[in-house]
């Protein structure tokens, strides 16, 4: 990208970003969010593979709130399905799994 | 899509299933058609099931060909993520004012690789998989979209600008915005689908409190191999689960809920998703709570006895209420009609409610077709024209005339494409019939007569 293409798409960006403030901060609000959330989830699973009610037990959080996180982190490989325990999958994340 | 005024044949507005065939239908035809999506994507509620009834075929394997022959078909115009703002009558046809959305990517170059979704930070939740799974603010609407393009939310987007920087074609265009452009049409094929009755209709069910108590389209995502979770779970917990209860008539057949009409494919989906359950859960234990059983087409009733027969336990009984213990396992009340009608409970892992079909458009304000008490387009002769509505030129489909199964669109919408292609035919000339020589409106009246 040229010098002038950078300064048009930063131009762009930032008067959207104008335009659109309100969803901005929202979509910036649920991103922090998500974040605090998957640190919590990561941790949790850092030393083993984790089944959802174990992972929510760990950090707090709802179950079904844990495992939608999961089904996310699977669905863009930050998670993988290692087995099951009982009636539950188990997960690991997929930086521990390729060490 | 450039030009600003399209001059077709035929405007078909929705691209489900009813709608692609119509539209291919009258394209094989040799007729040019428009068809219009308010989505990303075609393919409608059928993509997104696991299998039909009775035959148990692949949903996406029989639907996705289509989709395709739709995309590549000369004389169909597909015009996705756009929405018919209003129509006037134009001489002897119409003229359409359609939006198209901004996608915020260049159709012209995006190869739909996803590497901007892959590089979006913010996870949403899917609507494709009924939020049950996730997806990006830039994505591609699901893995067998059509066309396949991403599309990004700028309602839900940081603007970090994260995809246009890795997208390797350059195919992020903040600077898009709606596009307003014309169709001028002879007729119009409305197959504008349905909706499902709300899981939270029934208070005393729990739909949409109880985080086990789920509708059947949730169950459907479960079962298909491009599933959430890849395998059928309980989206409480993650649970894969033992006992597995649906609930029949939990959107209709009820004037609580003002749908008194039988939604007719609730009993089959059910006997069906049943059956996918026996076989991806051998050891689950699986009850089907009835007031009737109605299985009313070809093979239908031999599918019900092989559900049966499968070991499926169908209790008859209407369900009161349903709570859950502290586990959120599910407890349904029940009168058991056919054990001399003892009100137990039961617990279960997992409840299905077997909802309703209701209208998905009410095409009164933008069309001038009248609705029905029911919300569906009125049909003034249901029985000899069930695609023929009070609007001359304006012919209807698929879910949008009344509730009905994949096989019944398919025949209706082959239906409307006949009636269309009359429509237009008798527009076009005057022709003998009998003595008499016809005239095209003579003809058009009679068609609507």
């Amino acid at each position: 990208m040229s010098k002038e293409d950078a300064k048009k798409r930063t131009a762009i960006l930032k008067r959207l970003r104008e335009e659109h403030k309100d969803t901005v901060a929202g979509a910036q609000a649920l991103l922090k969010e998500q974040k605090a959330i998957r640190r919590q989830i990561c941790q949790a699973m850092r030393d083993a593979p984790k089944t959802v009610p174990e992972v929510a037990e760990t950090t707090g959080l709802p179950a079904n709130q844990v495992l939608w996180h999961i089904t996310a982190m699977k669905k863009y490989d930050l998670a993988v399905e290692t087995g099951m325990c009982g009636e539950y999958y188990l997960y690991q994340l997929v930086e521990e799994e390729k060490k | 899509m450039t030009s600003n005024n399209l001059h077709v044949d035929a405007l078909v507005v929705g691209g489900g299933i009813a709608g692609m065939q119509a539209a291919l239908d009258l394209a094989d035809q040799g007729y040019r058609v428009a068809l219009v999506e308010k989505e990303a994507s075609i393919g409608g509620k059928m993509i997104a099931l696991s299998k039909v009834f009775p035959t148990l075929d692949c949903c996406s394997c029989i639907t996705t060909p289509k989709m395709s022959a739709v995309a590549h078909h000369k004389n169909i115009q597909l015009l996705t993520y756009c929405k018919v703002q209003s129509i006037n009558k134009n001489g002897s046809g119409f003229k359409a004012d359609v939006v198209k959305k901004p996608r915020y990517v260049d159709e012209t170059l995006c190869t739909g690789c996803r590497q901007c979704e892959y590089a979006c930070p913010i996870d949403l939740p899917a609507a494709f998989d009924l939020n049950l799974g996730a997806h990006r603010a830039v994505r591609v609407p699901f893995s067998t979209a059509v066309p396949q393009y991403a599309v990004l939310d700028i309602q839900n987007c940081i603007l970090c600008g994260k995809c246009e920087t890795i997208c390797p074609v350059d195919a992020i265009d903040f600077t898009q915005s709606p596009q307003e452009f014309e169709i001028e049409a002879e007729t119009i094929v409305l197959a504008s689908g349905y909706e499902l009755t709300p899981t939270d209709a029934k208070k005393e069910y729990g739909g949409g409190q109880l985080p086990n108590v789920v509708n059947a389209l949730v169950m459907e995502r479960l079962l298909a191999p491009t599933g959430p979770y890849g395998h059928v779970l309980r989206p409480g917990d993650g649970k894969e689960p033992e006992s597995i209860a649906y609930v029949q008539c939990a959107g209709s057949r009820d004037q609580s809920l003002g749908v008194e009409y039988c939604s007719r494919v609730c009993c089959m989906y059910a006997i069906k998703q049943a059956m996918l359950l026996s076989g991806a859960l051998p050891l689950a234990d699986i009850t089907i709570y009835y007031m009737d059983i109605r299985t009313f087409g070809k093979g239908y009733e031999q599918f019900y006895q092989n559900a049966q027969a499968m070991g499926i336990e169908f209790v008859k009984g209407k369900v009161a209420r349903i709570t859950e213990d502290e586990d959120h396992n599910p407890i349904v009340r029940v009168e058991l009609i056919d054990e001399g009608s003892p009100v137990v409970e039961r617990t279960h892992d997992l409840v299905v409610l077997s909802v309703g079909m209701l209208p998905g458009y009410n095409p009164q304000t933008i069309f001038g077709v009248p609705v029905a008490d029911d919300g569906f387009v009125t049909l003034p002769s249901p029985n000899i024209s069930p695609c023929v509505t009070g609007q001359p030129g304006i012919f209807v489909t698929g879910t949008a005339a009344g509730p009905m199964d994949i096989v019944d669109s398919i025949v209706l919408a082959g239906s409307a494409a006949s009636e269309a292609a009359a429509y237009l035919q008798a527009h076009r000339q005057p022709e003998l019939v009998g003595d008499l020589r016809v005239t095209a409106n003579e003809k058009k009246e009679r068609v609507h007569a």
